[in-house]
């Protein structure tokens, strides 16, 4: 079995969805610094370490910028909009006063370390969930995720994967053109000219290829309505939208553990239920072959297992002890940690060893050991 | 090689910097044990009720003015808000009910207090006040939206499973020693006139920008207004928060207050370490951060090499 088990190899996309989805969960669940940025690093690693050569795998380096200008513009809001919460003042800024009717608004005025520390921990916790998006993007490739959706999920399926590859190929586009421009030369400093520059042709880009996608999708016979009645379909559609939301706001609810409970199961359930009557009403109307369909290995289950071990880990450990998932601000100290969610979340970085390499170009004449392949 | 070991070495420094602080238990520094002594400060009452422990009687010797939460944190006690709502709903002191006790609240016989959102109706510190000699009082106003009584009193009682009518009074007579029969001259606190969690009682220092050091002018006379701890009518969501607001008479039904039937209570002397405590609960460890912290640099700098043998591939 080890063999074949390391050959490089693409994974199955859901395989990294579901790593990634697991971490993102487990990042939702604490604010504690040292976890967060422990998550940070695990997803950093195992990208580096797996990625492919794709252009949506060079799409993660825009998400790191994404998840710092989150982080950034959460503790500038602190600062500007009353950052007095806690006795530890770390800027006396003078406050701009304000016309009555906005009462309960401050501007500026004196800063605390406590208000700054919350407002850093809350976009860690923010950043770090968009680094998993990030992630998952760049690991799973988007056109693969496509072809593993279940003939019934077709609709809108396609939907959300049109929607969540947007950013990774629109990161593309934008480098695409940046390196453009640095082979042209010329037309450095002037910042305004050069933003002009890169915008246009990206929006352009952007709605090009989109018209070409649209295209493309269509002559493959996606978003084909076959001999079905209309009424069929809306009533299908309905009750897969229906499902969709209800299945939202339970995930939601479930996570976050400040929503009122009976917006959890409840509304999980319902959304469940309405989502398998759609799914069985479109999947016996839809038949789809599939050519050469990817293929659910050990590596794989490898893969989501780990992500989701790190979601059930933090679970566990926060119906046990909270403190230390969301640190206490009110006396100021370092942040406490312990070690069952700490190993949690490092289980989170054994896709990068224990999955085989990508398929990449530039290394396939490097492949160890061909002979050892079975034929 | 000789770079990572170095960029370890770095960050290993650093964290080694910025360790921790040693912990403390009630904050000895602040505040004295026991009641005030005179008639300026504020002393402050926990009592845990059903929650069990002693009661604790600290004194809060500030003189001017300042917020029901400075008398709490002058006098020394150690507390924690909700994540919702910050300090403004206090939700432990001296880390109760902690996050691992189980507080049998109705329809929930093991609730767990993780002060994320506002406490259950059915368990939750209910603030009071009392002038001098005065009956204590069900706070109409938040924590941070009232002035203490200077020369007054201070109550935090464990409410747990009571009503707006049976909130559990703290059980310690409002009475500094040696002033018994001086009778109460405290007026009463004004109610908030709007639902705005916003609002502070009219002429308080928390209506100003800090509670504190100014001097107080004629303190006695605008005691509290009170509102029910914390931020209760904040959001629609929270709909089972708290009871609603609810003026108590004042100093009728409890009759005139007889410090013979105080409870036991100390200052807090022998009070067990928040934070240690807190640590040993949550079975926290002080290598755990740094075994994080060595994982951090230690997958950056993986991640570093890994990238730059992968571009060194790429192009050649």
């Amino acid at each position: 079995m080890s063999g074949t088990y390391f050959l490089p190899r693409d994974l199955h996309p859901m395989a990294w969805w579901g790593w990634a989805l697991g971490l993102a969960v487990a990042a939702s669940r604490t604010t504690n610094p040292w976890l967060l940025l422990t998550i940070c690093a695990v997803l950093c690693y195992v990208v580096i370490a797996r990625r492919a050569d794709a252009p949506w795998a060079m799409a993660f380096r825009m998400y790191a910028y994404l998840a710092a200008v989150i982080i950034g513009v959460r503790v500038f809001f602190r600062i500007v909009f009353g950052g007095a919460e806690g006795s530890t003042i770390i800027l006396r800024l003078p406050e701009i006063p304000l016309p009555a009717w906005a009462a309960g608004i401050r501007l500026l005025g004196d800063v605390s370390a406590e208000s700054v520390l919350g407002g850093l921990y809350d976009g860690l916790r923010l950043a770090t969930m968009v680094l998993c998006l990030g992630a998952a993007n760049a690991l799973a490739n988007p056109k693969r995720l496509l072809k593993a959706m279940p003939p019934a999920l077709y609709e809108i399926g396609t939907a959300v994967i049109v929607a969540l590859s947007v950013f990774p190929q629109l990161a593309e586009s934008v480098q695409r053109v940046h390196r453009a421009r640095k082979l042209r030369g010329g037309a450095k400093g002037r910042r305004f000219r050069a933003l002009h520059a890169v915008i246009i042709p990206v929006l352009e880009d952007a709605l090009g290829r989109s018209l070409q996608l649209a295209s493309s999708m269509d002559s493959r016979g996606y978003g084909r309505a076959g001999a079905v009645q209309a009424r069929a379909r809306l009533l299908t559609g309905t009750l897969m939208i229906a499902g969709l939301i209800g299945i939202c706001v339970g995930i939601y609810a479930t996570l976050d553990g400040s929503t009122p409970r009976f917006l959890a199961t409840p509304f999980l359930v319902v959304g469940l239920v309405f989502g398998l009557i759609g799914f069985r009403t479109a999947g016996t109307r839809v038949r789809r072959s599939r050519y050469r369909p990817d293929r659910w290995h050990l590596a794989e289950f490898v893969t989501a297992v780990s992500g989701i071990g790190v979601a059930v880990a933090l679970f566990a450990t926060s119906s046990v002890d909270p403190t230390n998932l969301n640190p206490s601000l009110s006396t100021l100290s370092w942040p406490l940690l312990s070690w069952t969610p700490l190993a949690g979340v490092l289980l989170g970085v054994l896709p990068a060893f224990l999955t085989p390499p990508p398929a990449l170009p530039f290394e396939t004449e490097q492949v160890p050991e061909p002979e050892k392949v079975p034929a | 090689m000789i770079r990572r070991a170095a960029g370890v070495a770095a960050a290993t420094v650093l964290v080694a910097a910025l360790t921790p602080g040693t912990a403390h238990a009630i904050d000895q520094s602040k505040g004295k044990p026991g009641f005030c002594a005179d008639g300026t400060g504020v002393t402050v009452v926990i009592d845990f009720q059903q929650l069990g422990g002693t009661t604790i009687v600290r004194c809060d010797p500030q003189t001017g003015r300042g917020t029901g939460l400075d008398a709490l944190k002058n006098a020394g006690f150690q507390i924690a808000g909700v994540q919702r709502w910050g300090e403004a709903f206090i939700c432990r002191i001296e880390n109760r009910p902690s996050a691992v006790e189980e507080i049998p609240v109705k329809g929930n016989e093991h609730y767990q207090e993780t002060c994320v959102d506002t406490p259950p109706a059915a368990g939750y510190w209910s603030y009071w006040h009392a002038g001098n000699n005065c009956a204590w009082e069900y706070s109409q106003w938040g924590v941070k939206n009232r002035d203490f009584t200077t020369g007054g009193f201070e109550g935090w009682s464990f409410s747990l499973n009571a009503t707006a009518d049976s909130n559990p009074v703290p059980r310690i007579a409002p009475v500094r020693p040696g002033t018994a029969g001086e009778g109460c001259t405290t007026a009463a606190e004004p109610a908030p006139s709007s639902n705005d969690v916003n609002e502070k009682q009219p002429g308080s220092a928390a209506s100003g920008k800090t509670g504190g050091t100014t001097a107080a002018p004629g303190a006695p006379s605008a005691e509290a207004p009170a509102t029910t701890p914390g931020a209760p009518n904040a959001g629609p969501a929270n709909s089972r928060a708290l009871p609603p607001p609810k003026p108590r008479p004042g100093g009728g039904a409890q009759g005139a207050p007889d410090p013979a039937k105080n409870v036991a209570f100390t200052g807090g002397e022998q009070a067990p370490d928040v934070n240690q405590a807190i640590k040993e609960q949550a079975g926290a460890s002080d290598y755990a951060p740094w075994v994080a912290g060595a994982a951090v640099v230690l997958l950056a700098a993986a991640a570093w090499f890994t990238a730059r043998r992968r571009k060194r591939a790429r192009e050649g």
